[in-house]
């Protein structure tokens, strides 16, 4: 078998030519950032903003940073200009049920004038009704119908009185009424002259009291009616003199919104209104005993809440919009989003109004883009399920989230609903984009189309230039030092090691914006004004060394050895398995022991970390597959007679990943065969039935762990890691782990399959099977088969003793 | 010379009280007379002895205003109610002479209500009496007690109205030359404050005595600080004198029953009028 070379320098690192740009720094791009390599979300973005159906919502999904709400942002700034302006929206009172404030549609900018019309009218008002009820001409109306009411009262008790004269009966008045009594000389007789008179004369006398009395009472009874009527006539005079007070305004502002249906409608009800409450407009003196409670003593000012009735609520003014309008809500609370009722505590009792009503997101977007952060949205309370509510209705309905929870018992308002015609686009992870349309059967229904934003560009030369407008766009907007060709190149580079790919560069926005803004750090503390590839790396530098405590401290007990790493000797069932540590978000790789034991047994692989709960899925299903590989290769014609035990050494947390089922495989062929493997190699990447090496994440952290421990002891040469051949592509490995290659001090093979990799490890080939179907003797397989023949020999000896024994 | 000087005529005022708004507008005017004119006051309550007779009679029920209902009469919750009267009265005395620093005094007589007012103020240099009070037919028009001191011809009386404050008064006089309308310019000059009006309306015979009663008028008035405004009217048109004089629009009308116009016009023009008259 030919075994892989070693991987050349180049293959290890993807350079970045600066030559390929055409600018020498940052300061020469022009022009907006476009998004490149994200072709498919765009297509999605401009399917969804161009539909006009229901439902076709955009859900813009890929991980945080990858600058979905800058992409789709500059999409909307360039569509949503060309856009109709969306009509104002304001509330007012409803005059006839104060409790369901009547929303108006007016056009862009009328909103605002109409607010100010409302204002001026109130002003007005409070010039034009007191001046008309302090007319001499309202005084002597007023005062003529209340005299006619006096004077009909005194008409009927005269009447009576003199009647009762006539009878010489007096008319008195009572504390509380009236009353009859026979008189002589203008004196009531006393009970003894009246005793005097015959007793046909007192019992005429009582019979025309008695008949007075009666005639008494039908006045009396009729008083409340006299008194309604002239109440009725002083309501009459209010009105017409209202009336007459306020028409020539009303019409000023009926003919200013004489093409508003709506608005004209609302003008009758208030005409109405002002006429029936036309008091509140005249001057009154505050009562003291309201001054003492602490109401305002401008309780009759034009400022007075009193007034808000005739005031306008304006919740969307869109006169200083140009075309549809872009909405990112930051905090997408229920309240938010669709608006809510406030109230004020008014003497310790919570009170609103239509002023009250508060705007939300909702109406700010509406006839235009609505951006949601949807993880947001989700750990609002109500907050989803109030969106959702307004697409599917497609109006805006405003409910106090206190009131509809009983969280507050008081009076509150259904404001009337508002139509509503937006495109809610939300952005999110993919993961949560995958649960909502598993779980909720409203959201394929609102959300119809999904923008899949990729994670990664192609480090090609459009990739390239993207990231250096990127850059450029950053330093302008953050005004920084601008980057010449180099750093730009050097950030290029990072980015393809943050993809984990020298082919591709990662879409991860905020990474590389840190990256700019630390490097303009260092730039500016090294006293440059224009930052330098060496401000790049030292910015990545210094962010691994700001993250470096764990895996120093690792290193350190490792070179102590506390932590147990051969990277000199050789030996059976021993290697070297490579991990990631990824605490707080900051990886790393470090290398770990794997051993495998072997003994009679059944041929079961005991998996230790398994047994102890400390293995995850993936790593006892990586076991698992390589028992089937040995099960394929070894047990064909008889049983395995062994049982193996393979465990990570000195793992005190959890293990996963089945990264690590190659080294376990090459333990274990080791263990089988007898033969050392040589510890100066540490192996990754996980193994199939069939034997074949397979890519793993993480490869270039994995690398330079294990270099960096050679390191640290003293590159020998012979040191080196066997990664999985389809890994090559994404290496982008340090520059010391480059030049250690380049001058022969470390090595990295790229293996294909398990027969590569135990004879790079144990220097013995691997043998395949010859014509008679059997490995050769002197291979590792052959001296696999060998042990495992001489174990079932023995494992048949000590089971027919052992049975004879029983026997 | 006649000027505006300290106040000697008039040193106790009585004013009649039964609760009606009348009389609380006469107490109040009465009261502020008083603090002007350094006068001590009286509150006069009268419990009508009319009622109390009434209440003895056995078949006379009392018709209540708003709910035409009738009751008996009982003679104890009658007096009772009378007493309350009587304490409210006062209350109201103490409280509006206690505003104007007056000294003040109350009386409560029985008997017929009218009579008894004007024999209690027989010691008064003034007595003040609401228009009407609580007279059964609420006409317009003067009440029982106002025309009882017309009839007895009880001077100086002063009719109040409600709504008319003695600090702020304009006043108008009437003059004809007579020793009556001499007295009541005197009056008026007692009371016109200062930075006020007095407008003095001359009746003459013609115009040339108008003229000549202007003229001495002019002569021995003096009223610096204070505006004099001279009207004139044909004595003859004594029938449009009430026209007139609402015309003028004038506060307190003062005026004497013993001038060249007949008695019964001006009384009738006191019934008539709704301004508050002074009569001398």
């Amino acid at each position: 078998m030919t075994l892989p070379a070693k991987l050349s320098p180049e293959k290890l690192y993807r350079t970045c030519n600066p030559l390929e740009f055409s600018f020498n720094t940052t300061a020469d791009i022009d022009g907006p950032v476009k998004a490149t390599g994200q072709d498919r979300a765009f297509e999605a973005i401009t399917f969804s903003m161009g539909i006009k159906q229901n439902g076709f919502n955009l859900f813009a999904l890929g991980p945080n940073g990858t600058g979905k709400q800058t992409a789709i942002m500059h999409f909307l700034s360039n569509k949503a200009p060309g856009a109709a302006v969306p009509s104002d929206w304001c509330y007012v009172n409803n005059f006839e049920k104060p409790r369901h404030p009547k929303a108006l549609k007016l056009p862009a900018g009328k909103a605002s004038s109409l607010s100010r019309d409302m204002e001026h009218l109130l002003e007005a008002l409070f010039t034009v009704i007191p001046a008309a009820f302090s007319s001499e001409e309202y005084q002597a109306q007023e005062k003529d119908i209340r005299e006619k009411f006096q004077e009909k009262q005194a008409i009927a008790i005269e009447e009576l009185e003199k009647k009762g004269a006539e009878n010489h009966i007096a008319l008195i008045r009572t504390p509380a009424g009236f009353a009859f009594a026979p008189e002589k000389e203008g004196e009531v007789l006393k009970p003894e002259e009246f005793m005097l008179l015959k007793k046909e004369e007192r019992d005429s006398i009582e019979e025309k009291i008695i008949a007075l009395k009666t005639a008494m009472q039908s006045i009396m009874a009729q008083i409340p009616k006299w008194q309604r009527e002239t109440q009725e006539k002083i309501k009459e005079l209010n009105r017409n003199i209202a009336n007459f007070a306020i028409k020539p305004l009303i019409a000023e502002l009926r003919n200013s919104y004489a093409t508003l249906e709506e608005v004209t409608r609302y003008f009758e009800t208030l005409e109405n209104d002002i006429i029936e409450n036309f008091d509140q407009f005249l001057e009154k003196e505050a009562d003291p005993r309201e001054l003492l409670i602490g109401i305002s003593p401008g309780k009759f000012s034009q400022r007075s809440p009193m007034f808000n009735r005739y005031r306008v609520n304006i919740i969307v003014d869109n006169s200083s919009t140009k075309g549809a309008p872009i909405v990112y809500e930051d905090k997408p609370a229920c309240q938010n989003l669709v608006g809510d009722i406030e109230h004020i505590s008014q003497m310790g009792t919570l009170v609103t109004d239509f002023t009250l009503i508060k705007q939300g997101a909702l109406h700010r977007a509406n006839g235009g883009y609505l951006l949601i952060d949807a993880r947001r949205l989700m750990v609002e309370p109500f907050a989803y399920e109030a969106l959702k509510k307004a697409l599917r209705t497609r109006q805006i309905r405003i409910e106090s989230l206190a009131q509809m929870y009983s969280l507050v018992s008081t009076v509150s308002l259904e404001p009337e609903p508002i139509p509503l015609d937006i495109k809610v686009i939300l952005l999110g992870e993919r993961s949560l984009y995958y649960l909502l349309s598993v779980y909720d059967p409203d959201f394929s229904e609102l959300f119809k189309v999904a923008a899949d934003f990729e994670d990664e560009l192609p480090s090609d030369i459009d990739g390239k230039f993207a990231y250096a407008r990127i850059i450029s766009s950053i330093v302008k907007k953050d005004n920084l030092h601008h980057f010449d060709r180099r750093a730009v190149a050097r950030i290029v580079e990072q980015g393809s090691r943050l993809a984990e790919d020298a082919t591709k560069l990662t879409a991860h926005i905020q990474s590389i914006s840190d990256l700019v803004h630390e490097s303009d750090y260092y730039a500016t503390a090294a006293a440059r004004e224009i930052v330098q590839a060496e401000d790049v790396q030292h910015a990545i530098d210094a962010k691994i060394l700001r993250s470096s405590r764990i895996r120093k401290k690792i290193r350190e007990a490792t070179l102590r050895n506390s932590i147990l790493i051969d990277t000199d000797s050789e030996k059976i069932g021993q290697i070297n398995g490579l991990a990631i540590y990824s605490p707080g978000g900051q990886s790393f790789g470090h290398p770990g022991r794997i051993t495998a034991r072997v003994r009679l047994g059944k041929g079961d692989v005991i998996d230790i970390e398994r047994e102890v709960e400390m293995g995850g899925p993936i790593h006892s299903k990586g076991v698992m597959i390589l028992s089937g590989f040995l099960g394929a290769r070894f047990a064909i014609d008889q049983p395995l007679s062994l049982s193996a035990s393979l465990v990570f050494e000195q793992s005190y947390s959890g293990v996963e990943g089945d990264s690590a089922s190659s080294a376990e495989l090459y333990a274990l062929l080791s263990a089988i065969s007898g033969v050392p493997i040589g510890q100066w190699f540490a192996v990754t990447g996980s193994v199939n039935q069939y034997g074949q090496v397979q890519a793993i994440g993480g490869v270039n952290e994995k690398i330079e762990g294990f270099f960096d421990l050679c390191k640290a002891r003293g590159l020998t040469g012979k040191q080196g890691v066997l990664i999985p051949v389809s890994n090559v592509e994404n290496l982008m490995l340090r520059n010391d782990v480059v030049d250690a290659v380049r001058h022969g001090l470390f090595s990295i093979f790229p293996v294909t399959d398990v027969d590569e990799g135990i004879e790079i490890l144990t220097g013995r080939q691997a043998g395949g099977l010859d014509k008679t179907g059997k490995y050769p003797p002197d291979t590792i397989n052959g001296m696999a088969v060998a042990r495992l023949n001489e174990m079932a020999e023995k494992l048949k000896k000590f089971t027919s003793s052992s049975d004879n024994a029983n026997e | 010379m006649l000027e505006r000087h300290q106040n000697t005529h008039i040193r106790h005022i009585a004013v009649a009280l039964d609760c009606s708004p009348h009389s609380i507008a006469s107490l109040t005017a009465a009261a502020e007379l008083a603090r002007l004119m350094h006068a001590d006051l009286t509150g006069i309550f009268v419990e009508d002895i009319n009622l109390l007779r009434m209440a003895e009679l056995p078949f006379c029920h009392e018709v209540r205003m708003y709910s035409s209902e009738t009751e008996k009469f009982d003679f104890s919750r009658l007096e009772r109610s009378l007493k309350l009267q009587a304490k409210a009265a006062a209350d109201a005395l103490q409280r509006i002479a206690g505003q104007f620093m007056v000294n003040y005094s109350f009386r409560v007589y029985r008997g017929i209500v009218p009579a008894e007012v004007i024999l209690a103020a027989l010691d008064a240099d003034l007595l003040v009496l609401g228009r009407s009070g609580r007279s059964p037919t609420c006409r317009k028009g003067l009440g029982s007690t106002a025309k009882k001191a017309l009839a007895e011809g009880k001077k100086p009386v002063l009719f109040i109205q409600p709504g008319f404050s003695a600090r702020e008064w304009t006043i108008l006089v009437l003059y004809d030359g007579s020793e009556g309308s001499k007295q009541a310019l005197e009056a008026a000059l007692d009371m016109i404050q200062p930075g006020s009006t007095l407008n003095v309306l001359i009746l003459g015979e013609t115009h040339e005595e108008s003229a000549k009663m202007e003229r001495e008028l002019s002569e021995i008035i003096k009223l610096p600080g204070s505006t004099l405004v001279y009207h004139h009217l044909p004595l003859k048109n004594e029938k449009s004198l009430l026209r007139y004089i609402r015309m003028i629009n004038s506060g307190l009308l003062v005026l004497s029953d013993r001038m060249k116009i007949s008695r019964e016009i001006v009384h009738g023009l006191i019934n008539e009028i709704d301004y508050p008259v002074l009569l001398v």
